[in-house]
């Protein structure tokens, strides 16, 4: 059977996913997980001296030790089960798939396992980030040049 | 019950006028930054302080007009410089900085106001 037949065939008899259901829930995932990161936010601007730009940085902190906890205590994963990409998308995801891949390589000791596999799977979210990061600076900085838009 | 919540949700969608708050305490004429704000529909609240030779002024945006904060902040900033070049105008759209601005408003303490404004404007520079 050639490679055009059998993908043919797989796509065929394979499952449909339920798309509909998969984007309401990766709706109300996400959206539930921003709501906390913007009460967390709230919090920090009411009860400390932090302003809405300045908040950001303590509320990121935040979001990822609550996601390092559900991790740790097995929970993530059941969110993740139900809210598919709007569990992972957010920094909550980028959380959990360090603190994942951290538990899971505990047994091979903690430079050469936790320190040389945590990066596993968040190590193409930074590079494919600071890519992106880099080339849309780029196209601003010609922009401004041109003086299409200024800083 | 149901008719009773859909008023409810519905009452955030009429048009809510703007309104200021003014804490005067110089000489400087209140009413030019009442003509300001007040003509400015992107605004839900504005509230102001004048102490010394400082005018802090923080405001409250329409959730819409929220995407164009930092042009709306600039274009009152230069319209308030024009209107008082002899104070030391700053003005800020940070929910911050207008919840302790509104807070000032009360503070009959001079030297602690002069405090509290030097606060804000430190706060305001602050990048992270």
């Amino acid at each position: 059977m050639d490679e055009k037949k059998y993908a043919a065939l797989e796509e065929s008899i394979s499952p449909k996913p339920p798309i509909l259901r998969n984007m309401i829930t990766a709706f109300i995932t996400g959206g539930t997980i921003c709501l906390i990161g913007q009460a967390v936010s709230l919090f920090y601007m009411t009860f400390f001296d932090f302003t809405e730009r300045t908040s950001s940085n303590p509320t990121v902190a935040t979001m990822v030790f609550f996601a390092m906890l559900l991790t740790g205590f097995g929970q993530y994963k059941k969110i993740s089960q139900f809210g598919g990409a709007g569990a992972s998308v957010p920094i909550t995801g980028f959380s959990n798939a360090v603190v994942s891949a951290a538990i899971e390589h505990k047994s091979e000791g903690y430079v050469v396992g936790v320190g040389g596999n945590m990066f596993k799977l968040a190590g193409s979210v930074i590079l494919f980030g600071v890519v992106s990061a880099f080339a849309v600076a780029l196209i601003k900085t010609i922009l401004v040049k041109l003086g299409v838009v200024s800083w | 019950m149901l008719i009773l919540l859909l008023i409810l949700l519905l009452s955030a969608c009429t048009g809510a006028e703007t309104t200021i708050q003014i804490h005067n305490d110089t000489e400087a004429d209140a009413r030019k930054i009442e003509e300001v704000i007040l003509a400015n529909p992107k605004l839900l609240q504005a509230v102001a302080v004048f102490h010394n030779q400082d005018l802090i002024s923080g405001l409250n945006l329409k959730t819409f007009s929220r995407f164009n904060k930092e042009k709306i902040e600039k274009d009152i900033r230069s319209a308030l410089e024009d209107k008082y070049p002899e104070l030391d105008v700053t003005v800020s759209a940070d929910l911050k900085i207008f919840r302790e601005t509104t807070k000032l408003l009360e503070e009959d303490d001079k030297e602690k106001l002069t405090k509290q404004l030097e606060k804000l404007k430190k706060l305001l520079r602050e990048e992270t």
